[in-house]
C-alpha cells in the first residue's frame, strides 16, 4: 500500500457492522483507525481528542448529523488539515451537494464497495502523502 | 233550455229589449184607449169596421211581438210589429173620429220604436208609417179632408214625427255606440282579469318551485360541515357563512355575516406575496391588493384552487385548499365571490409522514444492504483465504439478489420522489447512442441467459439531448429488461435509435407475449401488472414503467406503446434533440 501507515483515521457510524467494514477498508489501505464513534456528538469529541488525518462520517447518525460534525470541524482552524469523507444512504445529487457545501472532501453513497473505498483512500493519500 | 228567469231577463233586457217589451207601451196605451172608448161618454166609435180592424191589427201586432220574442232567430222581422201598429192605430183612429180622434197621439209610440232602430232608413219608415196612419181615413175614402189645412195636417204631422224620429234615431245611435264602447271595455276588463288570474297561478307555481329549491339549497348548505363556504360581496364583506366555516374558523354566523371581511382570515403576507406576483403596486391602482390578488382568477372567470393559510378566530393557523369563484347578478355582473376551503392539515401531515417513512425505509434498508454487499465483497477479495469455484458461484447468487433488493429500494424511493414532486434531474448534453449502447451492453448477459437475440440499431449521427444520462439510462434499462422478461426463449428484442429533424426516437421492440389492449392505459400506474405478466409468472413489482414514464415526462418527452397479444410490444421514447424546443411545454 502506498499510503503512509502513520495516517490516523476516525470512523463514525451508528451501525457497528458498517464501522467494522470501514475499519477493514482503512487497514487494507495501510492506515490506522484511532477511534470509532457511534453518534455525532461522540464523533466530535474524539475528533477533538485525537486530531486525526481523516474522519469518515456517516450522515444520518443520532445526535449531531455527519454534516453538522463536518461543519464544526471546518469551523475550527486548528483542524484545518483534517480531511472528511461523508458516507450516506441518501444518494441523490442534492444530498451530495449539501455534504460538499458543509466542507467534506468527498461523499460516498451507501452501499459502498470496500474495494472502491480502499482505492479512494489510496488515491487521496498518494496525491497528498 | 232557457230558464223562466232567463226568459224573463231576455224579455226585460234593457240593453237589447225584446219585441214584446217594445210593443208593451203601444199595446198598453191602445188598451187604455179601448177602455176609455167603452166607458167615457162622448168618446164614440164613428166607424165600427175600422175600429174592429184597428183592434184586430193591434192584437195581431202584439201576438207577433210575443212570437218574435220567443223566436230570437226571427229578430229581423220585428220591424213589422210597429209597421202593423201604424196600420192598427190608423184604422182605430179612423174608426173613432178620424182627425178628431182622441187616439191620434198613439202614433208617437211606434214612431219612437222604429226611429230607435239602427240605420237612417228607419227615419223614412217612421215618416211613411205616420203618413199612412194619419191619412188612412182619406186613403180608404171614409172621409174627405174638409179643407187644405186638414190635408196638410196629414203631411205636416208626419214631417214633424220624421224629425222627432231622426232625433231619436241619432240619440239611439249615440247610446248604442256608447254601449258598444262600454261593452268593449267590459270585454277588455274580462281579458285582463283572466290574464291576472293566469299570472297569479303561475306565480304560485313559481313560488312553490322556489320554496322547494330553497329547501334543497338550505339542506345542502347545512350538510356541508367539512368544507368552509364563505360568500362575500365584491369588496369581500361576508354575507354567507356555512356550518363548515363556523367549524373551521370558530366564528358563528352572527359574528361573521355583515361584520367580517374574508381577507381578515388570511395571512396578510401571503396575500401580498400573490399581489406582488401579479404585479399590483400596493396603494396605487388597487385599493386592496391582497383581496384583489385573492379573487383575481375568479374575477377573470377561471377556476383555481390554491393552498392558503386561514387564521382561526383564536389566532391559530390552518392550512387550506381554497377555490374561489365569482357570483353574478341578474345582469351577469360580478356581485361577489364564493370561497370554498378544505382543511388540508391532515393530508399535509400524511404527506410529511410519507416522506419521512420513505426516507426511513430507504436508510434502514440501505444500511443492512451496505453490510451484506460490503462483506460479500470482502469474502470475494480475501486473497488469504481464496474461495472455491462453487463458493464463488453461491456468492454470486447472494450478490445478485442483494443488488435486486437494492434496485427495488431505489425504485420505491424514486417513485415516492416523483409523487412528491421532488425529482432531481442532473441535466447536461447527453449522447443518446452512448446511453442506449450502455443499456444494451449491460442487458446482454441476461438476454443471452434467456436465449433472446438482442439487436441494437444505432444512428451514426450521434444524437444529443439535454438530459440526465443516469435517469435516461435507467429508463432504457427498464424498457429493455421488460422486453427480455416478456419475450419467450428464441425471440428477439431490437433497440433502435432514429433521428428526425428535431427529435430522436428510441424504440424497444420485442416478439413477446404482448399486452391486452384493455390494459394499455393502466400500464403506467404504480404497481400495475399486466395479466400476461401474472399469468406467465414474469417477476416484477410494477414500478418499472411508472418510473420510465416519469423520467421521460420529466425530460418533456413522450412515451408511446403499441402492442398485440402473442405478437409483441414496441415502446418508443421520443426526445427533443439539444437546441430544439421541448415536446411538452
Amino acid at each position: 500500500m502506498s499510503a503512509n501507515p502513520t495516517h490516523r483515521v476516525v470512523v463514525a457510524d451508528d451501525d457497528s457492522d458498517i464501522r467494522a467494514l470501514v475499519a477493514i477498508a482503512v487497514k487494507k489501505a495501510g492506515m490506522e483507525v484511532v477511534a470509532a464513534a457511534e453518534d455525532g456528538d461522540r464523533a466530535w469529541d474524539v475528533v477533538q481528542e485525537t486530531r486525526p488525518d481523516l474522519v469518515i462520517l456517516d450522515v444520518a447518525m443520532p445526535g449531531m448529523t455527519g454534516i453538522e460534525v463536518c461543519r464544526l470541524i471546518r469551523a475550527d482552524a486548528s483542524l484545518a488539515d483534517v480531511r472528511v469523507l461523508l458516507l450516506s444512504a441518501a444518494v441523490d445529487e442534492s444530498s451530495r451537494e449539501a455534504g460538499i457545501e458543509a466542507g467534506a472532501n468527498d461523499y460516498l453513497g451507501k452501499p459502498f464497495s470496500p474495494r472502491a473505498l480502499v482505492s479512494w483512500l489510496a488515491t487521496e493519500y498518494q496525491a497528498r502523502p | 233550455m232557457k230558464t223562466v228567469y232567463g226568459r224573463m231577463m231576455g224579455f226585460l233586457s234593457v240593453d237589447h229589449p225584446s219585441p214584446a217589451l217594445k210593443q208593451l207601451p203601444t199595446a198598453s196605451a191602445f188598451a187604455i184607449g179601448i177602455v176609455l172608448l167603452l166607458t167615457v161618454p162622448g168618446i164614440e166609435v164613428t166607424n165600427e169596421l175600422m175600429a174592429v180592424v184597428g183592434i184586430t191589427l193591434m192584437v195581431t201586432a202584439t201576438v207577433l211581438s210575443a212570437i218574435l220574442t220567443r223566436a230570437e232567430h226571427l229578430d229581423r222581422y220585428a220591424i213589422f210589429v210597429p209597421i202593423i201598429d201604424f196600420l192598427a192605430i190608423g184604422a182605430f183612429r179612423a174608426g173613432t173620429g178620424g182627425t178628431a180622434s182622441l187616439f191620434s197621439e198613439l202614433i208617437l209610440l211606434p214612431v219612437v220604436w222604429i226611429a230607435a232602430e239602427e240605420g237612417r232608413r228607419h227615419i223614412v219608415i217612421a215618416a211613411v208609417g205616420t203618413s199612412v196612419a194619419l191619412l188612412m181615413p182619406y186613403i180608404l175614402g171614409i172621409t174627405a179632408p174638409k179643407d187644405i189645412a186638414e190635408l196638410l195636417r196629414g203631411v205636416y204631422s208626419p214631417f214633424v214625427f220624421a224629425l222627432a224620429a231622426a232625433i231619436v234615431n241619432e240619440l239611439a245611435r249615440q247610446s248604442r255606440a256608447q254601449l258598444q264602447s262600454i261593452r268593449r271595455l267590459a270585454d277588455d276588463k274580462e281579458v285582463i282579469l283572466q290574464r291576472t288570474v293566469e299570472f297569479a297561478t303561475q306565480l304560485q307555481e313559481s313560488e312553490a318551485k322556489i320554496r322547494a329549491a330553497d329547501r334543497l339549497f338550505r339542506g345542502v348548505w347545512a350538510a356541508v360541515t367539512e368544507q368552509s363556504i364563505i360568500g362575500t360581496n365584491s369588496s369581500g364583506l361576508i354575507d354567507a357563512w356555512n356550518t363548515g366555516a363556523e367549524k373551521l374558523l370558530g366564528l358563528t354566523i352572527d359574528e361573521a355575516e355583515g361584520k367580517k371581511y374574508v381577507f381578515e382570515f388570511h395571512v396578510l403576507e401571503e396575500l401580498l406575496d400573490l399581489s406582488r406576483e401579479l404585479n399590483y403596486p400596493p396603494g396605487e391602482t388597487v385599493l386592496n391588493p391582497g383581496f384583489s390578488a385573492l379573487v383575481e382568477s375568479a374575477r377573470l372567470g377561471r377556476a383555481e384552487s390554491r393552498e392558503w393559510t386561514y387564521i382561526r378566530a383564536d389566532g391559530t393557523p390552518v392550512p387550506v385548499l381554497l377555490s374561489v369563484t365569482k357570483r353574478v347578478d341578474d345582469t351577469g355582473e360580478t356581485s361577489g365571490y364564493l370561497f370554498v376551503a378544505t382543511d388540508v392539515t391532515q393530508s399535509r401531515e400524511v404527506a410529511r409522514l410519507k416522506d419521512e417513512f420513505v426516507g426511513l425505509i430507504s436508510h434502514e434498508l440501505r444500511t443492512p444492504l451496505s453490510s451484506i454487499l460490503g462483506y460479500l465483497e470482502l469474502l470475494r477479495d480475501d486473497d488469504d483465504n481464496p474461495l472455491s469455484e462453487e463458493q464463488i458461484k453461491y456468492l454470486g447468487v447472494a450478490e445478485r439478489n442483494a443488488h435486486r433488493l437494492l434496485r427495488l429500494v431505489g425504485d420505491l424511493l424514486f417513485t415516492a420522489q416523483v409523487e412528491s414532486g421532488k425529482f432531481p434531474l442532473d441535466l447536461h448534453n447527453a449522447n443518446i447512442d452512448k446511453i442506449v449502447s450502455g443499456s444494451v451492453e449491460s442487458a446482454r448477459p441476461v438476454a443471452a441467459a434467456a436465449g433472446i437475440d438482442l439487436v441494437a440499431e444505432l444512428d451514426d449521427r450521434s444524437p444529443f439531448v439535454n438530459g440526465d444520462s443516469v435517469r435516461l439510462g435507467q429508463a432504457f434499462d427498464n424498457l429493455i429488461s421488460n422486453a427480455i422478461k416478456f419475450t419467450p426463449r428464441g425471440g428477439s428484442v431490437t433497440i433502435a435509435v432514429a433521428v428526425t429533424e428535431e427529435t430522436v426516437v428510441v424504440t424497444v421492440r420485442d416478439t413477446g407475449m404482448g399486452i391486452p389492449a384493455a390494459e394499455l392505459d393502466q400500464l403506467y400506474a404504480r404497481f400495475f401488472r399486466a395479466t400476461t405478466a401474472t399469468r406467465n409468472a414474469v417477476p416484477g413489482v410494477g414500478l418499472g414503467l411508472t418510473i420510465t414514464k416519469a423520467i421521460v415526462t420529466a425530460h418533456r418527452g413522450q412515451l408511446d406503446v403499441e402492442s398485440a397479444e402473442g405478437v409483441g410490444t414496441t415502446f418508443s421514447v421520443t426526445l427533443r434533440l439539444s437546441g430544439t424546443p421541448a415536446l411538452r411545454a
